[in-house]
C-alpha cells in the first residue's frame, strides 16, 4: 500500500472563545491507512483535536493540512466535499430524532446523491452486519445507546471514508460489541487503507490492539509507539467466531455505483 | 422518484406558514386583479372618449364659418349633434338662474365623434380660428387620473403584499435553521455543501407553497368577479368600465406560480446567508 501523509498538523493551536489554549503547538503527520488510538484525560483536547481534523473547529493559529490542501485555503463548499471522504463519530452519536435508523444511515449517500434503488441495498447490508436490520423502521430514541452508538457507526462508515474519526465509540458498548467495533475499523483499514484516530479513554482496548497511541496531555500531542500500518492478526485479537466479509460486500455496492 | 428530505418544519411552522402563504397569495391575487380591472377600465374609458369633442362657438359671425366646415368634413365625423340652447340651460342651470342674462351669451356647440384621431385633429386645425374644440378626453380627465391612482394604490398593496412575503419566507427560514440547528449540524458534519441545504429547504416551501398558492388563488378569483359584477351594476362612469380580459385573468393564474417561484429563491437565498453566517 502506498504511504503518503494525509494528516499534516504544524504548530496548529486550539481555543474556545479565544480563551485557554486547548492544544498548543500541535505538529504531527499522518500516513494514509494508519491506525492510532487517541488517549488522554478528560478535557485534555482529545474530542477539539479530531474536530480540529474534521473542520468543526477553526485552528487559533498554525497549519492544517488534509489529502495535501491547506484547510486554511478551503472555502465552505470545498470544505463540505473534502467531509466527503471522511467520517466522524461523536460520542453522543448526532443522530436525527425524527428520522429512522434507516434513513439516519441513508443521510450521508443521500447527501452524495446516490441512486436511492442503491442507497436501499447500502443501508440494508450495513444494517444487517451493525445487528439492527429489525430496527430499520424505528426512531433511534426507541433504541438503547448501545444500539444508537451503532447507528452511528453504520452511518460513518457507509461511505468508505478515507479517514474515520471516533471519539469514544466503544463507550457505550458492552465488551462483546466493542470487540466486534473493533473488528469492523480493523477491516476497514486492512481492506480498504482507511486511516482511522480512534479516541478512547479504554487502556484494555489499547493493550489489546496494540496500535500506536496520539496521547494529549498538557494541550500537547505526543506519539507512544510504533507509527506503522502494520495491522495485528484477527485471528490473534478476536477469540469470537471468523466474521462475514462485510466490507467485499460493500466494496462490490461502491463499485457498482462507480461503474452507473 | 420522490425527493427525499432530510429535515421537516415542525407542524406549527407548517400550519402557519401555509396560513400566511395562502392569505398573501389571496391578497397579491386581488391586489393584482383589481390593479388590472382598474387599468383596462381607464385604458376602455379613455378610448370611448378620445374621438369624442365638442365645438364651441363664441362669436355669432363665426357660426356659418365653422358649420360649413364641419359639412364639407362631413366624411371625416361619425356622428354630430347640435346642443341645443335649452340643453345648455340645462346643464348650466346652477349658473344661470333667475333673470340671468348669461343666456343672451350661451355659445352655439356641437358635439362631434370623429372617425379617427387625426380627422379629429385636422377638423381642430381648420375650426381653431373661428372657434374651440374641446375633446372629452381633456375634459373628463379628473375621472381618468381618479383611475390611474386607484390602479397605483392597488400597485402599492401588490408591492406591500410581495414585501410581507419576502419577510414572511425569511423569517420561516430563520426560524427553522434556528429550530433546526442540530439537524444542521449533523447535515454539515457529513458533508452537505450550504446548497444541498438550501435545496432541502426550497423542497419543503415548494411543497407549503403550492397548496397555499393554489387555495388563496381559488378565494381570490370569487371575491374578485364578485366585486367587478357589483362595481358594473353601480353603473357610474369608470365603474361600470371594469372588467378583466383574457391576458388579464392568465396574468392572475400566473401570479400563484410566481409567487412560489419568488418564495423559492427567497428561501434559498436566506437560507445560504444563514449557513454562511455561522
Amino acid at each position: 500500500m502506498e504511504e503518503k501523509t494525509i494528516i499534516s498538523f504544524a504548530n496548529v493551536a486550539a481555543a474556545y472563545d479565544n480563551a485557554t489554549e486547548v492544544l498548543s503547538d500541535v505538529s504531527f503527520n499522518i500516513s494514509s491507512g494508519a491506525f492510532y488510538f487517541l488517549s488522554g484525560a478528560s478535557g485534555a483536547g482529545k474530542t477539539t483535536l479530531l474536530r480540529l481534523i474534521y473542520q468543526l473547529h477553526k485552528p487559533l493559529r498554525g497549519q492544517i493540512k488534509l489529502f495535501g490542501k491547506n484547510t486554511a485555503e478551503l472555502t465552505r463548499d470545498d470544505i463540505a466535499m473534502l467531509r466527503h471522504k471522511m467520517a466522524i463519530v461523536f460520542q453522543e452519536y448526532s443522530l436525527l430524532s425524527h428520522m429512522t435508523v434507516f434513513d439516519n444511515i441513508a443521510l450521508p449517500l443521500r447527501v452524495r446523491g446516490i441512486a436511492e434503488s442503491k442507497v436501499k441495498k447500502l443501508v440494508a447490508k450495513v444494517l444487517d452486519w451493525v445487528g439492527l436490520g429489525k430496527y430499520a423502521d424505528v426512531k433511534p430514541m426507541e433504541l438503547s445507546g448501545g444500539q444508537q452508538q451503532r447507528v452511528s457507526v453504520a452511518r460513518a462508515i457507509i461511505v468508505q471514508p478515507a479517514i474515520l474519526l471516533a471519539d469514544e465509540p466503544t463507550g457505550n458498548l458492552d465488551d462483546e460489541n466493542a470487540s466486534r467495533l473493533m473488528e469492523l475499523f480493523i477491516q476497514m483499514n486492512k481492506l480498504f487503507g482507511t486511516t482511522i484516530i480512534l479516541a478512547t479513554h479504554n487502556k484494555k482496548l489499547m493493550d489489546t490492539y496494540k496500535f500506536p497511541v496520539i496521547h494529549v496531555e498538557n494541550h500537547r500531542v505526543g506519539f507512544v509507539g510504533k507509527s506503522s500500518n502494520v495491522i495485528p492478526d484477527l485471528k490473534k485479537v478476536w477469540k469470537g467466531p471468523t466474521p462475514k466479509n462485510y466490507f467485499t460486500e460493500l466494496s462490490k455496492q461502491f463499485d457498482d455505483i462507480g461503474n452507473a | 422518484m420522490r425527493t427525499k428530505t432530510v429535515f421537516s418544519l415542525v407542524r406549527e411552522q407548517s400550519v402557519f406558514m401555509t396560513a400566511i402563504m395562502g392569505l398573501l397569495t389571496f391578497l397579491a391575487v386581488m391586489a393584482l386583479g383589481i390593479a388590472i380591472a382598474i387599468g383596462t377600465g381607464a385604458a376602455r374609458w379613455n378610448t370611448q372618449w378620445d374621438l369624442f369633442a365638442t365645438v364651441q362657438v363664441t362669436n355669432q359671425k363665426n357660426e356659418s364659418d365653422v358649420a360649413k366646415i364641419l359639412n364639407t368634413n362631413n366624411a371625416k365625423i361619425e356622428t354630430i349633434r347640435e346642443i341645443s340652447n335649452d340643453e345648455m340651460l340645462q346643464l348650466m342651470r346652477p349658473w344661470v338662474s333667475g333673470g340671468g342674462v348669461l343666456k343672451n351669451y350661451l355659445p352655439k356647440m356641437w358635439e362631434v365623434r370623429f372617425k379617427s384621431e387625426s380627422d379629429l385633429n385636422a377638423v381642430s386645425d381648420k375650426i381653431a380660428p373661428y372657434g374651440r374644440v374641446l375633446t372629452h378626453a381633456d375634459a373628463l380627465q379628473t375621472p381618468i387620473s381618479a383611475g390611474w391612482k386607484m390602479m397605483i394604490i392597488a400597485g402599492l398593496i401588490l408591492a406591500l403584499t410581495l414585501g410581507a412575503i419576502t419577510v414572511c419566507v425569511s423569517y420561516i427560514a430563520r426560524n427553522t435553521a434556528m429550530l433546526h440547528k442540530r439537524e444542521l449540524e449533523i447535515l454539515n458534519q457529513i458533508g452537505a455543501t450550504d446548497s444541498f441545504v438550501a435545496r432541502q429547504m426550497q423542497i419543503i416551501v415548494a411543497r407549503i407553497c403550492v397548496v397555499s398558492c393554489l387555495v388563496g388563488f381559488l378565494f381570490a378569483i370569487p371575491v374578485l368577479m364578485l366585486i367587478i359584477s357589483s362595481a358594473h351594476s353601480a353603473r357610474v362612469g369608470l365603474m361600470a368600465m371594469l372588467t378583466i380580459s383574457v391576458g388579464g385573468w392568465v396574468c392572475l393564474a400566473l401570479m400563484p406560480f410566481a409567487i412560489t417561484i419568488f418564495a423559492i429563491w427567497m428561501t434559498r437565498r436566506t437560507t445560504i446567508k444563514i449557513l454562511q453566517k455561522e
